[in-house]
Formats: structure tokens, C-alpha cells, sequence
């Protein structure tokens, strides 16, 4: 019986997608299941969220309420402690944010039973999640960047200022032409490790629920749920370092201009620069519980 | 050589050699990582709070793991 059980998962196989389908056309275009489920969880998002926020009160409630509000504090704690000037730090608090929570419910919503390869419609899945499509995931990580670029832009007061930053001195300088060059190289690559990591985070834990729904055969809920717990957790944990890195890249580029321009401004106050450049140590506290 | 490609299927063996070596940094990397963040806490107690910071570099390492597991399906 097992010989046979044996061949017949071999001959078929678990039906495995990496890349997303059409479900069907729109004036032209082919709606992709993971953009269609894009849009019906981002529907869900605006309306959980818009009504969240008129609940929200002076008095902490409990419920969904406390996990929206917790999730607020922690996001916008962390950037605004990973500025030198807090109040530079609150400009950019709205968009982490949002960030966060898209990134968050989109990876969990991802998890229900009818997402995935349970329901096809034709020869692809109806739904898949918006964030295992590389697609979607390369959106994300370019707007980020060009938020952090305008930003750090902005921040150092004119382009030239922010590009010179690259060349350690001057570009005259042949080495630190090479090393500056290849420090703005380095910059670009940030777009892609970006959009790949949640990509193939969320893709291969598709993929792993998958085929362990398939080994499972008949049994296929009790297989299958240890790896949607873990996956419940490497949504969180990816969602928190998508932002995180967003966040950190914004901060070098802001700090490090701000610690120029206060050395040209006035020597005496550098001592008050020498913070490390790394995002501040006691928000990451609350992490642990 | 003839008889032997038809007995082994070599794209098989060499998607198990691309997964099997490629997860071997990242592992190595994860476990470093953790041996250290588990040295500084027992030095320092206080150290725990960097537990968030430990995971950010995790993710970044598991990177290149999951990139060598994705290569697979790109080899036909």
C-alpha cells in the first residue's frame, strides 16, 4: 500500500506556483490573482483600519483595538528614536506605518485556507498573497527607496550636497572616486535584496505549506498547520525587517548629513554627534514579549 | 557517459548539490550569530535587549540561503 501511495506522489506531485497567473482581463490588461487579492485585502485593510481609528481612545480597550495601537507605538517609537532630531524622526512616522501594517495584514491574510493552492481557477490559483509576487514586492522596495533618496535629498540641502556625501573628501581624489562609485552601486542593490527577501520569504513558505498539505494527504490540516504557525511569525518578523532596514537606510543618510552640517556650523558641538548609526536600542525592548 | 545520463538524472543531483551547498553559509552565519548573541547576554544580562537587532541581521543572512533555494527553479 505504501509502494503505491509512493508512486502515486511521484507521479503527480504537489502543484507548486512561484510565479503569479491571470485569472481574467481587464481592458487590455490581465489581472494576476495576486494583484486581485492585493485589492480585496487592501479594501479589507481601509475599512479595519478607518474603523479602528474612530474606536481608538484615551483608555486602552482590548481586543483588535490594543494589537492596532500596539502596533502604532512600537512602529512609530522606533522611528523617531532612530533620529538624532525627533522631530525630523515624526515626519516620516505616517508612511512606516502604513508600510507596516500593508506589509503585516498582507502576509497574514495570505495564510487563510482559501488563498493558495487549494482553489484554482483554470490553471492557477484564484488567490495568491500580494506579497509572495515579486511584482508587488519590487513596488514596495522602489517606493521606499525613493521615499529615502527624496528624503535624504531633501534633509542635506540640495543634490550636489547629498552626492558629495558618496566621495569621502573629494572626487577628485582617484580613490575616493572608485570608492565612491561603488558606494552609490551599493545603494541600488538595496532596491532588489529588499523586494527579494519578503519575495522569496513568503513564496517558499507558500510552497512549504503546500507540499506538506500534499504529503498529508487525507491529514493534510494536521501536517500543514505547524508550518502555517511558523509562517505566522516569519510574516511579523519580515514585515518588522522590511521596515526596520527602511528606516535604518533613511537614518544614516539624515544623521550623517545633520553631523556635517553641525561640524561646519559649530565644532564645539560635535561631541554631542558621536550616536552610533544604528536604530535605537531601547524601543527594540519590546520585541522580546 | 551516454548510459549514465540516462540512469541519474542529472538535473536532479545538481539542484540538490545548488540547496545543499548554498544553505551551508547561511546556517553557519545564523548559528554564529546566535552562539554570539548568547556570549554577550551571558556576559552581560543586559545585552537581551538586542535581541531585535540579532534577528535583523538573521534575516539578512537568510538571504542568500533562500536565493540559492529559488536559483533551483531556474535550472531546467
Amino acid at each position: 500500500m505504501i509502494m503505491s501511495l509512493i508512486k502515486t506522489m511521484a507521479e503527480d506531485g504537489p502543484s507548486i506556483h512561484v510565479a503569479p497567473g491571470g485569472v481574467f482581463h481587464l481592458g487590455g490588461f490581465v489581472i494576476t490573482n495576486s494583484i486581485l487579492y492585493g485589492w480585496i485585502v487592501s479594501t479589507i485593510i481601509i475599512v479595519l483600519l478607518s474603523f479602528v481609528a474612530r474606536k481608538v481612545t484615551v483608555k486602552p480597550k482590548r481586543g483588535f483595538t490594543q494589537f492596532v495601537e500596539v502596533g502604532v507605538d512600537f512602529i512609530s517609537n522606533l522611528v523617531v528614536n532612530a533620529f538624532e532630531d525627533k522631530k525630523v524622526g515624526r515626519k516620516y512616522v505616517p508612511y512606516f506605518v502604513t508600510l507596516f501594517f500593508f506589509i503585516l495584514l498582507n502576509t497574514w491574510f495570505g495564510l487563510l485556507p482559501v488563498v493558495g493552492e487549494g482553489f484554482h481557477s483554470g490553471e492557477s490559483p484564484l488567490f495568491r498573497p500580494f506579497t509572495g509576487d515579486l511584482n508587488s514586492t519590487f513596488a514596495m522596495a522602489i517606493v521606499t527607496m525613493v521615499v529615502v533618496y527624496v528624503a535624504s535629498v531633501k534633509e542635506s540641502g540640495g543634490i550636489r550636497k547629498y552626492i558629495r556625501h558618496f566621495f569621502v573628501g573629494s572626487p577628485k581624489n582617484p580613490l575616493y572616486l572608485v570608492i565612491g562609485l561603488l558606494e552609490m552601486f551599493t545603494d541600488l542593490t538595496r532596491v532588489v535584496s529588499l523586494a527579494l527577501r519578503l519575495f522569496l520569504n513568503v513564496a517558499i513558505g507558500e510552497m512549504v505549506i503546500a507540499v506538506f498539505s500534499y504529503l498529508g494527504q487525507f491529514a493534510a490540516p494536521l501536517t500543514a498547520l505547524p508550518f502555517t504557525l511558523i509562517e505566522l511569525g516569519v510574516g511579523a518578523l519580515q514585515s518588522y525587517i522590511f521596515v526596520i532596514l527602511g528606516i535604518m537606510y533613511l537614518a544614516i543618510a539624515v544623521n550623517h548629513s545633520q553631523a556635517h552640517d553641525a561640524e561646519h556650523a559649530d565644532p564645539e558641538d560635535l561631541t554631542e554627534d558621536d550616536q552610533p548609526e544604528t536604530i535605537g536600542a531601547s524601543s527594540t525592548q519590546s520585541v522580546r514579549g | 557517459m551516454a548510459i549514465f545520463a540516462d540512469a541519474i538524472n542529472l538535473t536532479i543531483v545538481g539542484k540538490g548539490l545548488m540547496v545543499g551547498l548554498g544553505f551551508i553559509g547561511p546556517s553557519i552565519g545564523i548559528g554564529l550569530i546566535g552562539g554570539s548573541y548568547l556570549k554577550s547576554v551571558g556576559r552581560n544580562p543586559e545585552a537581551a535587549k538586542f535581541f531585535g537587532q540579532a534577528l535583523v541581521f538573521v534575516a539578512i543572512v537568510e538571504l542568500f540561503g533562500l536565493l540559492a533555494f529559488a536559483s533551483t527553479f531556474i535550472v531546467k
